[in-house]
């Protein structure tokens, strides 16, 4: 902890980054109610930096990597972590400063710490998304991605989004001078251990050795059909969630290695078709909202 | 005289494309400089991951004026036959907007032209330059572009700032979006914001004063002294290698090394997971005691000064987490069996058009087979075809999936780890390498064998796919291939003809016969190609020494190399102008004739049986020699007959009229020039001076 510093929980992590973002103009939105694997997935990101409208948001999202799960045994990886999502649309002239003021007002004296921007360019080829960037180093853990997004739903973007992504365990941990994000503290002496201990482990065992393979398969083949229908039906947003819904049952198969090359191409291809369609649906809405 | 200072501020470029994008930038301004006539004294440009900066302290406010020509039509083009100007000398003056009057008769190499004449050059250097600068920024090209603003201006990274000074005079440029000013940023951490800048020495101070150490030589002897400063503290030795040197050389406004430690119980990994995590995933350097075993101390290099060691116990942290996550995969990897793996590889595609990896291991394992049997090592067939069929079932690992890098290492050491036989864990081990040429000598038969078959098999299939290859393109790397099986032949000393495992690998891939053909020259052309250059750019031999040996068909690498290796002694020697000029003698009779025959009955004069007994008893002795491989002998032994052999030209007319004599003589010649050439074709030697080397 830098001197003077006040201790920093989790919650106030999250707690001090929406009022810092408040304050620079972005609504606070909540994070998505399905499983995904990043905040970028959430509708308020893949949606809005669709079209021309303007659009600032914070929210903090809670995001499933079944692959990164290690039975609770790992000081810093989760199966399921949580993030802080910021996209500033158009792309501010000053997006660096701001996010370097982000860190001042969580307490971190940015004289005494090695924040790198390190190259890292970002992908979601399932989504039809990339973006360009870096990951924020700090003293060599990496706390944000920051990125230009660049393509979503295989669109390419006008204007550009930037997209800050803060780790908010990681920054946790790096705030409470903590090794292991188990000793942290949530909120109110409450430990993250005491919260997700359990849930880490269980959710381990059945990410990697229990889970149904075959009704995972059924399951992707049912929720592509009725993503299908309902694009046929012009429901896109309860199309995206279909397509959600895949890519959480995709991300599971593939903890348990039950996906070769080959189809992880062509359930990637699926996935990036419903979404470039998705995309397409929402951007011809919002021009005729322009419009009318 | 005038100066120019240039500085272009941009968001972090990656570190490893810097000194690249430098080196453009500094090409397309001296281009544009000499596209405009601007003459110039030197150009300094030197560049971080947040500005490139080009410096010019001598160059004019003016071009040089001068009177220039415009040449137009010809003048039997632009003059009618009574003299009057057609169309084409109509629309030259309308182009150029002169008179008719102003045209003027100009002669050429070519002929008569008409054309004008005006004053040119004189022109305002920070005019052109202002024009010139968005031009040269636009120029730039880079693997991967962003867009971020309404300019639509792709770039690599968003560009913050341009500064250009002539004379301390602010030019009025504008790129992506983004005018030109006095505006500077410093270090994005330690310096506030910006500072202004009005000349070069405004600059320069400004930048130190906001802690960025402009000098790309500056930055990088810091970081080197100062990790020399943490090896002698240390009593050990820290693994820099270029990439990371460049990493942090480019990476860092503000370099300052720092060092850590580790729990020492993390060292039980392999030493090759460590090193990989340390490098790859968290940018520190591995250290080294002095019997170079690794030590639980890293290094790492901050963009700020480390003084209260914030920077080093956050690393610590890091790289204690970073192996955790090594172990985890090193445990949750052996708990698979691992030979069971290579059932999966079905899944997993090697090339498009080439197959699943599973169908490149069988293949492989019939390459090995061939190969064990043309290199004399049949004893380790069971357990190279074993390393064959299993090596690259690793790709199926997590630890493999998450470091590519690590792929055959990965797999030698699981098998290492699960009580495998050494043969078949250390082929799979080492069978991805040499990375290139200059990595350090290979020293494990099992694993060269197999690299030869998997590059082979790279080699074959992508050229059965009909991929070319050019000077500058080679997207599967199939020169490197060819390079990395000449490097294990040298390095393991294998007599390796390469013919039969050229048409076993492309038989893999061939579509009929006439492809086989084509597809089995393609690849022997490729490997004469790299043998050559191997011999001429890496070992560096005179170019006329390795034409010498270069000439016979057969793709005997390592031979090559030893004749190559004798000539260039021979050349050395002085001993070589003999050879050459003997060998051109007998070439000249040789090469006009028809293949004669020879028989000792038809000899006739005194030299010419001296010559056939001396040559009869040496030849066995010399095709002994040969067959060992002692070149350097066997053309001595060669030379030897040479008094012999100029006496016999001395004394006999090869050219005798009598046709079955003079043929019998040809032949006796032609026995000789064999010998002769199954070392070198010594004719070639062109430059009979000391220094088989170059």
């Amino acid at each position: 902890m830098e001197q003077g510093r006040e201790h920093l929980s989790v919650q106030n992590v999250i707690l001090k980054l929406q009022e810092f973002w408040a304050e620079r103009g972005c609504y606070i939105a909540s994070g998505y109610d399905s499983e995904v694997g990043a905040g970028t997935m959430s509708p308020d990101t893949f949606f809005r930096v669709l079209g021309k409208k303007p659009w600032q948001v914070a929210y903090w999202q809670p995001a499933r990597r079944p692959d990164d799960g290690r039975y609770g045994q790992n000081p810093n990886r989760v199966q399921k972590h949580n993030q802080f999502q910021v996209i500033l649309k158009p792309v501010p002239v000053d997006g660096q400063l701001l996010f370097l003021d982000s860190l001042i007002y969580l307490g971190v004296d940015i004289r005494i710490h090695d924040i790198k921007f390190d190259d890292d360019n970002w992908a979601s080829p399932s989504l039809g998304a990339w973006g360009v960037g870096w990951q924020v180093m700090c003293d060599g853990l990496e706390i944000t991605q920051f990125t230009y997004f660049q393509q979503a739903g295989g669109i390419e973007l006008n204007p550009n989004s930037l997209e800050i992504t803060y780790g908010v365990e990681r920054l946790a941990m790096f705030l409470d001078g903590k090794n292991n994000l188990y000793e942290l503290d949530w909120g109110n002496k409450i430990s993250y251990a005491h919260l997700k201990l359990e849930e880490e482990r269980q959710f381990s065992i059945y990410n990697f050795e229990l889970a149904d393979i075959d009704m995972l398969r059924g399951l992707f083949v049912q929720y592509q059909k009725e993503a299908e229908r309902l694009l046929d039906h012009n429901l896109f947003l309860p199309a995206y969630d279909y397509v959600l819904k895949c890519s959480h049952a995709f991300n599971i198969l593939d903890a348990r290695k039950a996906i070769s090359v080959a189809e992880r191409t062509a359930l990637m291809g699926i996935m990036r078709n419903l979404a470039a369609r998705i995309a397409q649906k929402y951007v011809l809405q919002a021009e005729g909202e322009n419009h009318g | 005289m005038a100066d120019l200072l240039f500085e272009l501020g941009v968001e972090e470029l990656p570190a490893l494309a810097v000194s690249g994008i430098r080196d453009q930038l500094r090409d397309l301004f001296l281009a544009r400089l000499d596209q405009d006539q601007i003459a110039h004294g030197s150009i300094e440009c030197v560049a971080s991951n947040r500005r490139l900066m080009v410096h010019v302290p001598q160059i004019p406010e003016k071009t040089v004026s001068k009177e220039e020509t415009v040449l137009g039509p010809a003048k039997r083009i632009a003059l009618d036959d009574r003299g009057l100007p057609t169309v084409a000398l109509k629309k030259f003056c309308e182009f150029q907007k002169v008179k008719l009057t102003d045209v003027v008769e100009i002669d050429t190499p070519k002929g008569k032209y008409l054309g004008i004449s005006r004053a040119g050059g004189g022109k305002d250097v920070a005019a052109l330059l202002a024009a010139a600068i968005p031009g040269i920024l636009a120029g730039l090209t880079f693997s991967k572009t962003m867009l971020w603003n309404d300019s639509r201006q792709p770039f690599i990274r968003p560009v913050k700032n341009i500064l250009v000074l002539f004379n301390n005079k602010l030019l009025d440029v504008e790129f992506a979006g983004v005018k030109s000013s006095n505006k500077v940023f410093g270090h994005l951490l330690l310096s506030d914001s910006y500072f202004e800048a009005n000349s070069f020495k405004d600059y320069i101070q400004g930048l130190s004063k906001n802690f960025i150490i402009l000098m790309e030589d500056e930055r990088k002897s810091k970081i080197l002294t100062e990790i020399l400063d943490v090896e002698e503290e240390l009593a050990c030795q820290v693994k820099l290698d270029d990439d990371m040197l460049n990493y942090y050389l480019y990476g860092n406004e503000y370099p300052v090394v720092f060092s850590g430690t580790f729990d020492a119980k993390y060292l039980r990994l392999p030493a090759e997971i460590i090193a990989t995590f340390m490098t790859h995933e968290k940018k520190l350097l591995p250290v080294v005691d002095r019997a170079g075993k690794l030590t639980n101390h890293f290094v790492g290099v901050a963009n700020i000064p480390d003084e209260n060691k914030k920077v080093s116990r956050g690393n610590e942290k890091v790289i204690q987490a970073a192996f955790e996550d090594a172990q985890f995969f090193w445990e949750i990897d052996r708990k698979e069996d691992f030979f069971a793996l290579k059932q999966l590889l079905k899944n997993v595609v090697f090339q498009k058009e080439l197959g699943t990896y599973f169908e490149k291991v069988e293949r492989l394992a019939s390459l090995v087979d061939l190969l064990v049997n043309e290199t004399q090592h049949g004893s380790l067939r069971a357990k190279l075809q074993k390393a064959a069929f299993n090596c690259k079932n690793d790709l199926l690992t997590k630890m493999v999936r998450e470091f590519p890098s690590l792929q055959g290492i990965m797999g030698g050491l699981y098998l290492q780890a699960a009580g495998e036989d050494e043969t078949v864990w250390k082929a799979i081990y080492g069978h991805y390498r040499p990375r290139g040429l200059t990595d350090e000598k290979l020293a494990d038969l099992g694993a060269g064998i197999l690299s030869v078959a998997d590059r082979m098999d790279n080699i074959a299939g992508f050229i059965g796919k009909g991929i070319k290859i050019s000077s500058s393109k080679d997207p599967y790397g199939i020169r490197r291939d060819a390079n990395a099986v000449i490097k294990i032949i040298m390095d393991l000393e294998l007599d390796l003809d390469l013919a039969p495992l050229i048409r076993l690998a492309a038989l893999n891939f061939a579509k009929n016969d006439a492809d086989l053909e084509q597809n089995c020259k393609t690849i022997r052309e490729l490997f004469a190609a790299r043998l050559e250059n191997y011999l001429k750019d890496y070992l560096k031999y005179r170019y006329d020494v390795v034409n010498a040996v270069m000439g016979q068909d057969t793709l005997l690498i390592r031979d090559k190399f030893l004749k190559a290796q004798a000539v260039a002694k021979l050349v050395d020697s002085g001993m070589i102008e003999p050879l050459a000029a003997l060998h051109r003698r007998l070439k000249n009779i040789c090469s006009d004739s028809e293949r004669c025959n020879f028989s000792e009955g038809l000899l006739k004069e005194k030299e010419e049986k001296i010559l056939s007994d001396v040559f009869k008893e040496s030849k066995s002795r010399i095709d002994g020699l040969i067959m060992k491989k002692n070149f350097l002998q066997a053309s001595s032994e060669i030379l030897e007959m040479k008094p012999i052999i100029d006496r016999f030209f001395e004394k006999i007319l090869v050219m005798d009229k009598n046709v079955p004599l003079r043929n019998n003589r040809i032949a006796l010649l032609q026995h000789i020039d064999e010998l002769l050439s199954a070392v070198a074709d010594f004719s070639l030697l062109v430059e009979i001076k000391p220094g088989g080397k170059t």
